[in-house]
């Protein structure tokens, strides 16, 4: 193994390393030279630098060779990975871009740099299939994330949300490290390929399990799965607008597909029964329960919001239950339903917190009031909102109905004699509470007047040259939303593929 | 070899419809070329398609979950649809061509080319489709252009009426044919057409469950096809323009209903109970409806429950398990019917839409071209020996013969009618003297019009002759002929002809008043009634279980449920770090709990 093999296979992670050390000497060479907001032109050239640099990034990804492993599986380049890598730099593409539209942050420089070393964390979560190094891009995510959410520093919210994200971080973070020294005390190593085997053939003790609930912790925590979901509204109400989308989209893609193929790969042998009958012991009927959970709390609570932000929340909560499914029904076919759904979930929340931008730097908040009358104000970001809505709801021909028919009708198939069926019941009762609440949105943008109304500095506002990049990027958002439910083929069939 | 001429002639209309729609809606004489040229467009492929004898065209998996659930977006092209491609395409532009003149000073000459253009599209999407789900989707895009043409002239309440009328009688239908594709689908676990015939074993192990399924396939048919009992819609369609008429409800949407089940003839032909269901339907349907013809005044009208009877006559031969006698029909009928019809759209055009024959007359004289193709049309129609009708008539008659006699005397009996009522037609129009000063100066219509009616009556000549016939599609194999059908199809036309003749000869009015058939046995009024009073009744039911039951007990209940949960689950969040520090660790407690003593 020669160093030149690492750092070509490593690239990637290394050009967007290198693009964040870059924004972040233009953002102190010119950026520091007035208080309180950075000049434009200063933001717009280390925006288009990181937005460069994780476009090169993607397409070096793209020539990277189909497979390869190094150090035990330190790094791992697949097709799956390589796929999931790229979809998380568009994420983060995405994100650089709606950050634009938030003036109000000082330092862009900084906040570019945090948003491209939480992306390095992302690449190595899920390009690693080792222990300790999931560890490292978990951290590396979760510190870079803890920033951006406090980075809004004129804001008291945006300083609480930081300190609640980070404390109950680091306490998810303390337990994962103590279920990994657990299993690794079992198992004598920390390569997710090796662990599966040697769990297979030796008798389980029930301190095996507590060290897989706690290993478990840390990744429930980044999906907000109830709970450990208390930190979300929090975080996502007060955090800037594109850190609590990116939060709510990279992380969480990033999150599910190591859950994924640490339930999956390592902890496979002891996966238990889930079945309404014949519950067994083992991580499906927890999950299984916390998905149930994460149903309940999230669209129960996500009914009596009146911040747009902290609905989106609680419905993320619920989402991340739904997307539970798909890894306790398990199979090739759970695992695609799984990560299908997290990505089309991804882009919508993206393209829904972008409006949320744009609708609080009008309004100067994201209540529900604030979002009154919002289609004769700005007919794009009603439009586009009402498409991300309806797809999180779940209306055909909306990417959303497509995830979740894939994810429960896979569910429903998972045991046998449909013992999933309740928990496919639950989600589809949820979804039914979860269509009543988005409805209210819509409600209020399309029907209700505006009651503050102040048209000539909202248009003033809304007509901002640089306003263009980020509504044409809601556009392209809402377009692959509609794409994707329509022909959701391509990308299921990509995923599927990449399986190998 | 894969080609993409499917494909072209299938998109072609549709891009013609954005076009219009999105580009040139304001610029009315250019829409309607394109429209034609887009149409002309996908008849050139067809043509191509038929002659070259393409036989697979290039497939895309649309949705693909494989062991779960696949939908292949895929074109079929075999002999039954290359050849009723090559007949929807042709008849499509002939109308188109014909619109141009009849539609001319209209307001809405884009908006209605528009609507030809997406029924364009929609009727080669059901001709082509592959599998259930396209064709269902195909199949309801058709009633939606049906819906926007028949509604073309939105402000007259009559054809507004009608439109909805239409469309919601479809629904009906269309209910019972998602129906009949999912119960297809849980049996055989397939949706395209190849893969469900070659499962059908599984099928025929549960007859009662195929003949269910094969009875709601059916009632998509029943539906689109206006088959008895919801044969209602049809007649009133004809509220739209007249090509809009001769299109498509009389060439070819109507005919998709037919096509459909010649196209899953496989499934039909395995349930004897519905075949049997089948062939009454279409019996019941094409003497009523003839019935109902003879007493009609208005021209189209007459035409429209002519088309009910001759659709009659196909699903009868579907019924009597010969797909091929029925598409044979339906091909020769094709050409006929829009030609009547445009006949028709000829006379109405020049007498300032004047639709009653009883205010026509004499018009054999002024209009020589539609007269002398209009009386081609009647002959074929008729089944005069040597015109189309009679050959494809006579092998329907001739399989009624050899399967079922009393299907055969109602058949029979049929074509007495029609031969009756298209001799009275032609004899009050055509004949005698001019009724009304409109019909007294009317003269011949504008070429664009007439050279339409010369390129129909072609085929409606000469279509049923073997030699021409057999190019297109396989002809119903001749069982050993029986000299009695044709003297008895003769025998029942010439009685038709003679006593029409002797009756309405030199008449001004209506000599001979049945009520019960004038006013259609009365199937609006009992439909009217029926929906009236259980309407009424079923309204006040759901209203009472909606207001006490449902909304006072279940989603008040429910509501102030689950709002007082979110109010509690709210207090949790209480925002305090403590509080929340705990709840995360009860939580970790618990599934330890849970996982470790369960």
């Amino acid at each position: 193994m020669s160093y030149l093999e690492l750092l070509r296979l490593a690239a990637p992670e290394a050009i967007v390393v290198l693009t964040a050390f870059v924004v972040l000497t233009i953002g102190l060479v010119t950026g520091r030279r007035e208080a309180g907001d950075t000049p434009a032109a200063t933001a717009g050239l280390g925006a288009l630098v990181a937005a460069l640099g994780l476009a090169i990034a993607a397409a070096t990804i793209v020539r990277l060779p189909g497979h390869a492993t190094l150090f035990h599986g330190m790094l791992v380049v697949s097709p799956l990975n390589s796929l999931f890598q790229v979809i998380v730099l568009v994420l983060a593409f995405f994100t650089v871009i709606l950050a634009r539209g938030e003036r109000l942050l000082p330092n862009k420089g900084e906040y570019l740099a945090m948003i491209l070393l939480a992306t390095v964390g992302l690449m190595l979560l899920i390009g690693s299939e080792e222990l300790l190094m999931i560890f490292i891009g978990l951290e590396l995510t979760g510190l870079s994330l803890y920033v951006m959410t406090a980075f809004d520093k004129a804001s008291q919210t945006s300083a609480e949300a930081g300190l609640k994200y980070f404390l109950f971080g680091s306490m998810a973070s303390a337990f994962t490290l103590f279920g990994l020294s657990l299993i690794y005390g079992f198992t004598g190593t920390t390569s997710l390929a090796a662990i599966g085997p040697r769990l297979a053939e030796q008798a389980l003790p029930p301190l095996l399990f507590v060290g897989i609930v706690m290993t478990l912790i840390g990744f429930l925590f980044k999906i907000a799965a109830a709970p450990f979901h208390l930190w979300a509204p929090d975080a996502y109400q007060g955090a800037p607008v594109s850190t609590a989308g990116f939060i709510a989209s990279g992380s969480k893609v990033a999150s599910f597909i190591v859950l994924g193929k640490i339930l999956l790969i390592g902890f496979g042998p002891v996966s238990g029964s889930a079945d309404w009958h014949g519950l067994i012991a083992g991580w499906t009927p927890i999950l299984a329960v916390l998905s149930a959970l994460s149903i309940l709390i999230g669209n129960l609570v996500a009914l009596v919001q009146k911040n747009v932000r902290r609905l989106l929340a609680y419905s993320a909560v619920a989402h991340g239950g739904y997307t539970l499914l798909g890894l306790i029904a398990g199979g090739r076919a759970g695992f695609s339903a799984t990560l299908f759904y997290t990505t089309i979930y991804a882009v919508t929340l993206v393209g829904a917190f972008g409006v949320v931008g744009f609708v609080r730097r009008e309004n100067g908040g994201d209540d529900l009031a604030d979002f009154a009358g919002l289609r004769a104000r700005s007919p794009l970001l009603a439009g586009c909102m009402a498409i991300f809505l309806l797809s999180l709801a779940g209306l055909p021909p909306l990417a959303g109905f497509f995830g979740k028919f894939y994810l429960f009708s896979t569910a429903l198939r998972a045991g046998a004699n449909h013992g999933l069926l309740w928990l496919v019941a639950l989600a589809l009762f949820g979804s039914l509470i979860s269509l009543y609440y988005y409805l209210i949105v819509l409600k209020v943008i399309f029907l209700d007047e505006n009651a503050q109304a102040t048209p000539a500095v909202a248009r003033y506002d809304f007509e901002m040259r640089a306003d263009y990049l980020p509504k044409m990027t809601l556009l392209v958002l809402a377009g692959a939303v509609l794409l994707l439910g329509i022909i959701p083929g391509t990308l299921v069939a990509r995923i599927l593929a990449s399986f190998g | 070899m894969t080609s993409l001429l499917p494909w072209i002639a299938l998109l072609l209309p549709l891009a013609s419809m954005f076009v219009i729609l999105l580009a040139t809606r304001s610029l009315r004489t250019l829409s309607a070329f394109i429209s034609v040229a887009a149409v002309l467009g996908s008849f050139v492929c067809s043509c191509l398609i038929f002659f070259q004898q393409t036989s697979a065209a290039a497939a895309i998996c649309w949705i693909d979950l494989a062991p779960l659930f696949s939908v292949p977006l895929g074109l079929t092209l075999d002999p039954l649809s290359r050849s009723m491609l090559f007949m929807v395409t042709g008849v499509g532009a002939v109308i188109h061509i014909y619109s141009l003149g009849y539609m001319s000073a209209d307001a809405g000459k884009s908006r209605y080319f528009a609507g030809l253009s997406l029924f364009m599209f929609a009727m080669l999407g059901i001709v082509l489709a592959n599998n259930f789900v396209m064709m269902f989707i195909f199949w309801e895009l058709v009633g939606v252009s049906s819906y926007l043409l028949i509604g073309h002239w939105f402000e007259r309440p009559a054809a507004a009426e009608a439109a909805k009328k239409a469309f919601i009688t479809n629904r009906i239908g269309d209910f019972g044919f998602m129906l009949g594709i999912l119960m297809v689908w849980t049996g055989t676990g397939s949706l395209v057409f190849t893969e469900i015939a070659a499962g059908m074993a599984k099928l025929t192990a549960h007859p009662s469950y195929l003949t269910a399924a094969a009875l709601l396939v059916f009632c998509g048919a029943v539906g689109k096809s206006a088959q008895f009992p919801l044969h209602v819609w049809l007649p009133d369609a004809m509220e739209g323009p007249t090509p809009v008429s001769a299109l498509i409800h009389a060439a070819t949407m109507v005919a998709a209903g037919v096509y459909m089940l010649v196209r899953v003839g496989f499934l039909i032909d395995a349930s004897s109970g519905a075949l049997h269901v089948i062939a009454w339907i279409g019996t019941i349907t094409a003497v009523l409806a003839a019935l109902m013809a003879t007493q009609q005044n208005d021209i189209k009208r007459i035409l429209a429950y002519s088309t009910l009877s001759q659709l009659g006559y196909m699903v009868m031969a579907v019924g009597l398990a010969s797909g091929q006698a029925a598409m044979f029909h339906l091909f020769t009928h094709a050409a006929f019917k829009a030609l009547l019809f445009l006949g028709a759209g000829s006379i109405i055009y020049m007498l300032h839409h004047e639709q009653d024959i009883w205010r026509m007359g004499g018009l054999a004289k002024r209009l020589p071209i539609t007269f002398l193709t209009f009386l081609v049309g009647t002959l074929a129609l008729i089944g005069f020996p040597g015109f189309s009708g009679f050959f494809s008539k006579d092998a329907i008659l001739a399989l009624a013969y050899e399967r079922s006699l009393p299907i055969f005397a109602f058949a029979a009996f049929t074509a007495l009618l029609t031969a009756f009522y298209m001799t009275r037609l032609v004899v009050v129009a055509f004949f005698g003297d001019a009724r009304s000063p409109h019909a007294a100066r009317g003269a011949e219509s504008p070429i664009v019009m007439t050279l339409p009616l010369i390129l129909l009556s072609v085929p409606a000549a000469i279509g049923g002759f073997g030699f021409f016939a057999r190019n297109f599609l396989s002809l119903p194999n001749e069982t050993k002929p029986v000299v009695a059908v044709p003297v008895i199809a003769l025998l029942a036309l010439l009685i038709g002809v003679v006593s029409a003749l002797l009756l309405y000869r030199n008449r001004t009015t209506e000599p001979v008043e049945i009520e019960l058939f004038r006013n259609r046995f009365y199937f609006d009024e009992l439909y009217t009634a029926l929906i009236k009073s259980t309407q009424g009744l079923l309204a006040a039911i759901a209203a009472f279980i909606d207001r006490w039951i449902l909304d006072g007990a279940i989603v008040r209940g429910l509501s102030g449920g689950t709002w007082g949960s979110g109010f509690l689950l709210r207090l949790l969040q209480v925002g305090n770090l403590q509080a929340y520090g705990f709840l995360f660790g009860l939580g970790i407690i618990g599934l330890i709990y849970f996982t470790v003593f369960h």
